[in-house]
Formats: C-alpha cells, structure tokens, sequence
C-alpha cells in the first residue's frame, strides 16, 4: 500500500510538473503578448487561479467537474477508476501553473531588450525568437524561484488525499485505520518527503550551478 | 440563478452554525489564519535571526527545524498534531487548537525566511555605521537594523498571509468547519446544484485573498520590490548576534574574518 502511495505521489509529481510548466509558460507568454485578448485572458486567468486554494480546485475536478459535463462523459468519468488521481493532475496544474507563469513572466522581464532585437535581425520569426533565444533565458533567469515552487508544488499533491486519490498520505492513513499504527506510517511518509524534497531541491542547485553563464561577459554587453 | 439562490446560505458560509454552535465558515479562515501569523511571529523571527548565528549549536538546530518544516506537507503537520496533540495533552485539545498549532509551525519556518531574508537585505553598512556610533549590538540591531528589514518584509508577510489564508482550507481534512467544509456541506444538501455551492466558496476565498495580494502590490510598488524567493544569501554574518562570542568590538576583524567567505569585491 505504501510503496503504490510513492508510486502515485511519483506520478503526479512528474506529470504535474511537466504539464504546469507547459502550461504556465503558454500563459505567461499570453500575458507579455502585445495582442489585447491574449494578455487580458493571461492576466485573468492569473488574477482568479492564484486566489483560490489549490484544493479548492482538486475538489471541485472531483466533485463538480463530472456533473457540469454532459451526463455520458461525467458517468464515465465517475467510473473510471484512476479519476481521482486525474481530477488531482487537472487540480495542481491549473494551480500550479498560475504560479508558473508569474515567475516565467518576471524572468522574461529580465532578458535585456537587444536579445529579442538580435533575434528578430537575425531573421527569425516570431516562434523561433522564442523557442531559440528567449524560452531559455527565461528559464535559466527562473531557475531559482521555480524551483521552489515545483518543491511546493511536490508538497502539494499530498492534497489529493481529500479526493482518495491513493497516493502516499491516503496510504499512511489507511494504514492508520487499518492496523493502528499511525506513527510508525506517518513517520515513514514525513521522512519520505523530507529526503524527496532535499533531492529536489540539490537537483535544482546543480542545474543552477550548471546553466551558470560567467555574469562579467554580461555586465560587458550591458555597457555596450 | 442557482448561485443566487446561495445567497439564502450566506450566514452559513460566513460564519458557519455561529448562533447555534461554534464559529465557523469563512470567519474562520481568517481567525484561523491571524492567529497563526500572529503567534507564530515571534517563535519564526527567532528563528530566522538565529539562523544567521555563527555558533553551530544555535545554527544547525534552526536550519535543521526551518528545513524539516518546509519540505513536509501541511497536511502532514496537521495530522501529525491532530493525533499527537490529545496523545500529550489529554483529550481536551480540540480540532480547532490542533489546526492553530500546525498551521503557526508551518507559518513560523517560512517566517523564519522571510525574517532571515529581511535582514540580510539591509546593507552592512548601515549596521557598521550604528556600530561605530557607539551603540551596542542590542541597540543597534533594534533601532537601525530592524526597522529597515520590518519595512523591507512587509510586502513579503502579507502575500505570505495570503498563502497562509488559502493553505487554512487544507484543515478541513481534519473537520474543522471552515469555508471549505460549509460549501461541501451546502453541496451535499443540493447534489444537483453542486457547483454553485463551490462557486460561492471560491468567492469567498478569492475576495478574501484577492484584496489582501492587492495590498502586497501596493506595498511591494512603494517599498520597492524584494524578491524573497531567488534571494539566496550565501555569507554568514557573525555581527548581527547580540551577542558576540567574546563580546568586544575591538575584535570584530578576525571574527568576521573566519566567518564571511571572502566575496569578489574583496579580490579585487
């Protein structure tokens, strides 16, 4: 029970973190857009999801979600086994990615304006300015603060125990009831996510380390 | 219209079976929320002033507890003191004291941060300058250094509140009656009309935090921005204990000297 917990918890990890940041970039690329719609749609989706407690959102995926649609999907979803664990991916991704695309948004405020200047006289169309030159200084100027979200992000998908999702903390508390010895398994699972998270976290320091560009070549271009 | 309809459930998502029973509803979150911020000040500002400590038995200790506390789900904590709590204290804690001490926990490390990170933001010189007119350590830390790193915080302490207010709907696992469980009380009447009960919750939430991060803004554009979560201070700064090791000014140099890593402006 408690290793398919660590299993659950692993996959909504990786699939929360991959598919917030692709959405939160998508949206703080929105929000810089030049185009209105683009930017009021980013701005509000910021203005509302980063508002509302994330678990507010995986309860409503659960419980609401399903009924809104129409009826044949909602019973199929209600019946479909892993739902839970679904509705938690949806839940921590639109919260997640609200967070995202704010820290993205002020890493691309960042990047000096000759970068994109640069970019659009080497001939480059719009798509490629971002997938070439600003998409990774984005991340690179962002590395530091996303990774502590995706850290808080990792803590977060303890929430989807209020949906049964089976994942380590619904493990540990059916443990509890089951045998009674809620200590041993909740320690088990306070200790698993301390080690998680300090992994995480040194994984985050080395990319830093690694993407590090020597700041004086830097400095020097700014002069000119 | 099934959402105005929600507006005959008002008093119960505000202030939950208050008349009747305990306080409750969105009331709740926010008590919930102050109390934890307020009691938890002084035990993370502690806590962050001692991380900056030199001396290991002081150091260690509050990175070790920092660290362990941030990297646990709240949810953890909770459960941990929801079923520990009554272990200690006999079974006259109630959820609600329980929900209070996890939640000051879990806000006291990230204070800590914020703390730490306050006041290594005030420039050293500013402590040099206190220093060299005379006041002790304990002076000035309390007239100079302080005061520049409270007004530096403050922007970061209330969009901490705003994350401690929407982290307070997590203690619903626990039962406590807070604006979460109220909407899924209501929806539960009315499985029909599911959504507009959780639609009037998160209203209440984001009113709440959305004035409050409103307000960080505010304050951020006139404090000028401090971004806490890159900041990274890497030196550890000896001066700011109140009380140094061997207590004289005179032998600051050489403190500071096995104490703060040699920085790039000193190589030249």
């Amino acid at each position: 029970m408690m290793i398919t917990g660590v299993k659950i918890t692993l996959i909504l990890l990786a699939t929360t973190t991959v598919t917030s940041l692709c959405l939160g970039t998508v949206i703080a690329i929105m929000r810089i857009s030049r185009i209105r719609i683009f930017h009021i749609l980013g701005n509000l989706y910021v203005e509302i999801f980063r508002n509302i407690p994330g678990l507010f959102l995986i309860l409503f995926f659960y419980f609401v979600f399903p009924e809104v649609l129409p009826s044949s999907i909602g019973a199929k979803l209600n019946a479909y086994l892993y739902y839970p664990v679904v509705a938690g991916i949806l839940g921590l991704t639109i919260d997640n990615a609200s967070y995202v695309s704010d820290i993205l948004r002020s890493g691309r405020l960042s990047i000096p304006h000759g970068q994109r200047d640069a970019a659009i006289s080497t001939g480059l169309s719009r798509v490629q300015q971002y997938l070439y030159v600003l998409l990774p200084q984005m991340y690179r100027t962002a590395l530091p603060p996303l990774g502590t979200r995706m850290v808080h992000n990792f803590k977060n998908t303890s929430l989807c125990m209020a949906i049964t999702a089976p994942e380590l903390t619904w493990a540990t508390q059916q443990i509890e009831s089951l045998t009674f010895r809620g200590i041993e398994a909740t320690s088990i699972a306070t200790l698993f996510y301390i080690v998680l998270a300090g992994i995480m976290v040194s994984v985050i320091i080395l990319l830093e380390k690694i993407l590090k560009i020597d700041v004086s070549s830097i400095t020097h271009s700014k002069t000119l | 219209m099934d959402l105005l309809e929600q507006f005959a459930n008002i008093n119960f998502y505000l202030l939950g079976p208050y008349p009747k029973g305990e306080i409750g509803g969105l009331c709740l979150n926010i008590i919930l929320a102050l109390l934890a911020i307020g009691s938890s000040f002084i035990f993370g500002a502690l806590l962050g002033y001692s991380r900056l400590s030199c001396r290991l038995y002081i150091k260690y200790p509050c990175i070790a507890f920092i660290e362990i506390v941030r990297s646990t789900p709240l949810i953890m904590l909770i459960f941990w003191f929801y079923f520990f709590l009554p272990y200690f204290f006999g079974g006259s804690v109630t959820i609600f004291w329980s929900a209070v001490v996890s939640l000051s926990i879990y806000a006291a490390a990230y204070q800590a941060e914020i703390v730490r990170a306050g006041i290594m933001a005030v420039p050293r010189g500013q402590l040099e300058a206190a220093l060299s007119t005379g006041m002790s350590r304990y002076k000035a830390m309390r007239f100079v250094v302080l005061p520049q790193g409270f007004k530096m915080m403050l922007p970061s302490f209330v969009s901490f509140f705003v994350s401690l207010f929407k982290d307070t709907s997590v203690t619903y696992i626990i039962g406590v009656i807070e604006l979460t469980q109220t909407g899924i009380i209501i929806s539960q009447r009315q499985p029909d009309k599911m959504y507009a009960a959780y639609f009037s919750m998160a209203i209440g939430f984001w009113l709440v935090c959305y004035s409050f991060s409103h307000l960080a803004r505010k304050l951020e554009k006139r404090i000028g921005v401090f971004d806490l979560e890159s900041y990274r201070p890497e030196a550890c700064r000896d001066e700011f204990m109140l009380l140094p090791r061997r207590g004289k000014i005179g032998e600051e140099a050489d403190q500071s000297a096995r104490c703060i890593p040699a920085g790039p402006e000193l190589k030249g």
